[in-house]
């Protein structure tokens, strides 16, 4: 027995150093395997749910649809309101039948037409499938898709003349997908889709691991809104923790770096020569929800008084200092929001800078006071906010630590903020279970609208028993206003009224940032908040 | 001076001298006697910082500014206001690290009080009585030695808590999933002694003069079993903070609202090390390796002084023999 | 005193040196003890899936994940009972226990991948992890193990121990950290993360049925650089990973050959006059491998399941890394999957050990 262990514990040994000999050597020869100016990479800590746009309805999938799969309308570079893509045209030929022109010709990178059947497909098993993880609920004003010859599609709405209808088609669920490679009423796995080719986007995916490395190819085919692809090969690399992507977009091993590096990282960054930052605006938002039955004075609390529970939220309106919260926490990567609607769309206004603190965006404590004890408030209100640390980005600790400061400082409130964990987060804040929240939010399509709705209208996400007539009536009459500039108008008087209720109170709007390679040139951040790989060039 | 005082004094001493860790500094001698101290005296100074933590911290935990009631600002370097330095968030280095070994040891308490005392009593009960019961605790306990712990940890902070990073969450979480994990390894060895003890003649003699199973088990078998528990508790103890600190790295840990935590705090300073600002990885990162380090090195002097083969006999131990170690060193 | 096996390495490594003790004394035969420890993997993996079961049950539900942040309370219910996760716990058990009985692992909720891909993408990524740092532990430990039994209870042992002691107690997100910015930021002379460079990566990815293990992989392609890329890419997380274990076998090593100079043979070498040097390192370290391949056997099944925190550090997308992902995101087909996985590799290993055990000492088979 013993001869025999050892003479294998020597084989070990044998076989370890050769092993070894071989990672010191590896360690000595440092090859730097230099990419061809041909090909850019690209580091990302995003995450791929699926390559199905039926299974997703994350940012990480979506940015990968938005290079490979076309879209009806779809948003040119530089500009928020959408343009038909791969249609020719898009019209209400009655208000409840929005008709879609294709363009002639169109293939997917195999070869298969690209027809309307293609694009009923799309929409009828978005519907179908409803999977939990897909985006089906953006569909909610669509009754059916018929096709009355190859190149028109109509799409029966059940709401008139819905406005937000061409948005809805450059959203998650708009990649028009290939029925002859597509499940029509499962999710389809991703290898099958890569399989398939079953691209017809500005790229095409040639070589494809879930979350670790993607290679695009320019995909000739395309014949869409935005121009053709610069760079012929780009290669993405996920990345699970920030502070790697940092350090190798610093040593060049990745030429951009896009979503998400740390504030920290990124204020470092600007100071490094070998590369740039570019800035973009951005649609993510951060706010705080008031719970209408739980918060102070709240409908189901035992001093119910409305007066009052409006009274509290302006007074934290007036208290909480954004610029503080962006440039300490966030160092400037988030910028201070005043209104519902963030800076960059059609229709933003300002409406609580000049409505609560100093009036020029700072905080008036001195305000507050007044507006509580007009509403015959005395003694401290106390407020027990509540933020979730894994799901809004790593600095909502720092976020909640600094508002409660802010507002313990102010004299008026005694705050505490608690933590959970997102899915018991989840669970509980619909449930009532928190008076005061933190919510984040990331725009499906780039449209007011998409403000608005989700949040005031009945049935919303938010759930927090904000229920406003007037409000509600607003959002449904802008929502079918053809006269862009009437519904404009509609929107800007939906903020101002929304933000004399304060539902919620807007903290802020986050900006797009990439860091690129001196050498890279067109990374365009813009206000479709999509990171379009073709403009990229070096 | 009386005669009671005389008699007084030595028995003071032995029991002074019996006092466990002081026994054992005494019976040591050379390397094994300074790994010991150092590990003694490394471990003593994180009990008094974790007790005295308000006294020597200048600042809360979660304090983000002083009594001028200026914030302290993000990413401060070293200096006279903030000796290590503040944090992303703003708080102070130094107070949280102090903090932070209030947290560590708080957790380790619990966390070797609950596995021990259960790992302890069922290893004497399935190994004292055997039959089913024994054999089904075998099996559970290999298969829960095989879960990872520190997923285990997570599951269990999510469910205790609800997935709240409060203080108590937080604690508990790593003490329990810790407890879950340490069990069984109190169990094997304590099930193991015990089968060996049972077999010897003391026992069996016991059990002639019909002594009751509690007074076998506690007085005979628990004794002699729990000579080889020093290092299991040291690893416990090590592992125990050092769970908390891994699920604070991996965001599921104390909120720094709640307590100092060190995990936390290295996790939040991941950013920073790459962008050249060290004092908030380094300080609580140092916090976790020394005490570690500490507790380790108590354990392994403890174990090897309880380890017939590996004890350097003091001189004047009264052995006759020459040890073997001895002769081997004069050898070589 | 007793000696060897049963007492030595219960400190370090206290699952599975003592078998587990079902077979009855008297019948001890070792085709009976096989037999018996063998049938005992399968109550190890049941318990195990059970647990990992109702553990997940208890902490929420994949959509609400997935989807709370986004639909209306009302809708989130109604796809929750489209799932069927709002069934009798009980039910969803069996139904459970129904599928894994016929082969049957799910798809994961999250990103719809068979749970047999993900164990053989993720877990070959892991493994080749664990070889490299097991690597590293022998190269580390066992030379400086015998060292430090050599020199014993001289300054240069006390110097080795606390070492030992600092390998293994430093966290590997504290130690990764460091290493990362002293050899990737600084020197700049190996890669921060990762497995391999993009284009080598790709390389791999094209190759007809890629093995997951870089280095075959890598090897296969025919490209001079990808061999050295790959094993630069492994240095890093190898000796992070591997320094934890490599305290283990130092200490191991030590108290075990120490234990073995008393052994009469030992005594014996020693008097037909072989030096010491040698007696050490031909002599005494022979018997001090039992307990150290049963620990070899126990720190295998450690590196696999406790990788997470190495992995997350140096972008080593393996089973403990994606485990951790999937809790998070309460993906229960996925965790129970690679649990079960996780739970037959112990098993396995443990029932090996013990085997091994049985050989070399008929005592261990009472």
């Amino acid at each position: 027995m013993k001869s025999v262990s050892a003479r294998r514990a020597r084989l070990l040994g044998a076989a370890a150093a050769l092993a070894a000999t071989a990672l010191v050597l590896a360690g000595c020869a440092s090859g730097n395997s230099g990419s061809s100016s041909k090909t850019i990479t690209i580091g990302t800590t995003d995450k791929i749910t699926s390559l199905d746009p039926a299974g997703a309805y994350d940012n990480g999938s979506f940015a990968v649809m938005t290079q490979v799969y076309p879209f009806l309308f779809d948003t040119p570079y530089g500009s928020p309101d959408v343009k038909p893509d791969i249609a020719e045209s898009g019209t209400f030929t009655d208000p409840n039948t929005f008709e879609v022109k294709l363009k002639t010709g169109l293939k997917f990178a195999n070869g298969h037409k690209l027809t309307s059947s293609d694009v009923k497909f799309t929409f009828d098993r978005q519907l179908k499938i409803a999977d939990p993880n897909g985006p089906s609920s953006l569909l909610g004003n669509l009754a059916s898709v018929t096709t009355p010859d190859d190149t028109t599609v109509d799409f029966h709405l059940k709401t008139a003349n819905d406005q937000t209808f061409e948005q809805v088609l450059s959203s998650p669920a708009g990649p028009i997908v290939d029925e002859q490679v597509f499940s029509a009423d499962k999710v389809t796995p991703d290898d099958d889709i890569v399989k398939g080719e079953a691209f017809a986007g500005q790229y095409k995916i040639t070589s494809y691991k879930v979350n670790q490395l993607i290679q695009y190819q320019a995909f000739s085919g395309y014949k869409g809104l935005l121009a053709p692809a610069k760079t012929k090969t780009i290669d993405v690399k996920y990345y699970a923790n920030a502070s790697n992507l940092k350090l190798d977009v610093q040593k060049g091993a990745v030429d951009v770096a896009y979503r998400s590096l740390a504030a920290t990282d990124i204020a470092s960054l600007r100071k490094d020569k070998n590369v740039k930052v570019v800035d973009g605006p951005g649609g993510e938002i951060r706010y705080i929800v008031f719970n209408f039955d739980t918060m102070p004075f709240g409908a189901k609390t035992a001093d119910a008084d409305a007066k009052k529970a409006l009274a509290v939220r302006q007074a934290v309106a007036d208290v909480v200092d954004r610029q503080a919260i962006a440039t300490q926490v966030f160092k400037d990567t988030y910028t201070p929001l005043y209104s519902y609607v963030p800076d960059g769309l059609t229709g933003a206004t300002k409406s609580l800078e000049t409505m609560y603190g100093d009036g020029k965006g700072g905080p008036d404590v001195d305000k507050a006071k007044a507006t509580l004890a007009a509403a015959g408030i005395t003694g401290k209100v106390k407020l027990n906010i509540q933020f979730t640390t894994d799901h809004y980005g790593p600095s909502s600790q720092d976020e909640y630590d600094l508002i409660v400061d802010q507002l313990n400082k102010s004299g008026l409130f005694t705050a505490t903020d608690d933590s959970t964990e997102y899915v018991q987060y989840s669970k509980d804040r619909v449930n009532d279970v928190y008076p005061e929240y933190q919510l984040g939010w990331f725009p499906d399509y780039s449209d007011a609208d998409n403000y608005l709705t989700p949040f005031f209208s009945k049935d919303n996400f938010v759930a927090n028993h904000y229920d406003d007539a007037e409000v509600q009536k607003l959002i449904t009459e802008e929502i079918g206003t053809t006269d862009s500039d009437a519904r404009t108008k509609l929107i800007e008087e939906i903020q101002d009224k929304v933000a004399a209720e304060l539902p919620t109170l807007p903290l802020l709007q986050g900006s797009q940032v990439a860091v690129v390679g001196k050498d890279v040139k067109g990374a365009t951040l813009d206000a479709s908040f999509k990171f379009r790989y073709a403009t990229l060039s070096k | 001076m009386s005669t009671a005082s005389v008699l007084a004094q030595p028995r003071k001493r032995s029991l002074l001298r019996r006092l466990p860790i002081v026994a054992q500094l005494n019976q040591s001698v050379g390397v094994q006697r300074f790994m010991l101290l150092t590990g003694v005296i490394i471990t003593s100074v994180y009990v008094l910082v974790a007790i005295f933590a308000d006294v020597i911290a200048p600042y809360s935990y979660s304090a983000l500014s002083g009594a001028d009631g200026r914030n302290f600002g993000s990413q401060q370097p070293p200096g006279a206001a903030h000796l290590w330095g503040t944090t992303v968030g703003g708080l102070d280095v130094f107070s949280r690290t102090i903090y932070g070994a209030r947290t560590a040891l708080i957790v380790v308490v619990v966390a070797v009080v609950l596995s021990m005392v259960i790992g302890v009593l069922l290893g004497l009960l399935s190994g004292y009585f055997g039959g089913p019961l024994d054999r089904v605790l075998v099996v559970i306990c290999d298969a829960i030695y095989a879960f990872p712990s520190l997923l285990l940890a997570i599951v269990i902070s999510i469910m205790i808590s609800g997935g709240q990073s409060t203080f108590w969450s937080g604690i508990l979480s790593a003490a329990f999933s810790i407890t879950v994990v340490y069990v069984p390894q109190y169990f094997r060895v304590v099930r193991a002694e015990v089968v060996r003890v049972k077999a010897e003649a003391f026992v069996e003699s016991a059990k002639v003069i019909g002594a009751r199973h509690s007074r076998i088990l506690f007085r005979h078998v628990l004794r002699n079993s729990i000579r080889t528990l020093p290092l299991i508790i040291t690893l416990n103890a090590t592992e125990a903070f050092e769970t908390l600190a891994g699920l604070g790295f991996l965001g599921f840990g104390i909120a720094p609202s709640a307590a100092g935590e060190w995990g936390y705090d290295l996790q939040k300073a991941l950013a920073d090390v790459t962008s050249g600002i060290w004092w908030t990885a380094l300080f609580p990162g140092l916090a976790i390796v020394f005490l570690a380090l500490g507790i380790s090195l108590m354990g392994e002097s403890l174990n090897d002084l309880a380890d017939p083969r590996l004890r350097r006999r003091q001189a004047d131990a009264g052995e006759s023999a020459v040890p073997a170690e001895t002769v081997v060193e004069a050898q070589s | 005193m007793t000696t060897s096996v049963d007492t030595v390495p219960a400190p370090d490594a206290p699952a599975s040196i003592q078998p587990s003790g079902t077979a009855s004394r008297q019948g001890g035969g070792l085709i009976r003890y096989l037999i018996v420890r063998f049938l005992l993997i399968f109550p190890t993996i049941f318990i195990l899936v059970t647990l990992v079961f109702f553990l997940m049950r208890a902490t929420g539900d994949p959509i609400t994940a997935a989807q709370g942040g986004h639909v209306p309370p009302a809708q989130l219910k109604h796809l929750i009972h489209e799932a069927g996760y709002d069934r009798p716990l009980i039910v969803q058990y069996l139904q459970y226990l129904g599928q894994i009985a016929r082969g049957d692992f799910g798809t994961t909720f999250t990103d719809h991948q068979k749970v047999t891909t993900v164990l053989l993408t993720y877990g070959s990524a892991t493994l080749e992890l664990a070889f490299y740092a097991l690597i590293v532990a022998f190269l580390v430990g066992i030379p400086l193990g015998l060292l430090a039994a050599y020199i014993r209870d001289r300054w240069g042992d006390a110097v080795l121990r606390i070492l030992a002691v600092l390998f293994y107690a430093t966290p590997v997100f504290f130690s990764g950290l460091l290493l990362k910015l002293i050899f990737a930021s600084w020197l700049d002379v190996l890669p921060v993360a990762g497995r391999a460079s993009t284009s080598v990566e790709l390389e791999m990815q094209l190759l007809p049925h890629p093995t997951g293990i870089y280095l075959i992989d890598a090897f296969r392609t025919g490209d001079p650089a990808a061999v050295p890329d790959v094993l630069e890419h492994a240095v890093l997380p190898a000796v992070a990973l591997g320094l934890l274990t490599a305290g283990v076998f130092l200490r191991l090593v030590r108290t075990n050959v120490i234990g073995t100079f008393n052994t009469q043979y030992v005594d014996a070498a020693r008097s037909r006059g072989v030096g010491e040097f040698r007696l050490v390192t031909k002599h005494a370290y022979k018997p001090a491998l039992i307990p150290i391949i049963t620990v070899i056997g126990l720190q295998i099944a450690l590196l696999l399941g406790g990788a997470v925190l190495t992995e997350t550090t140096f972008e080593w997308k393996g089973l403990g890394f994606q485990l951790n992902a999937y809790l998070g995101s309460r993906d229960f087909v996925a965790v129970q999957g690679i649990v079960a996985l996780l739970a037959v590799i112990v098993a396995v290993v443990n029932f090996i050990v013990d085997v091994i055990a049985a050989l070399i000492d008929p005592r261990v088979r009472f």
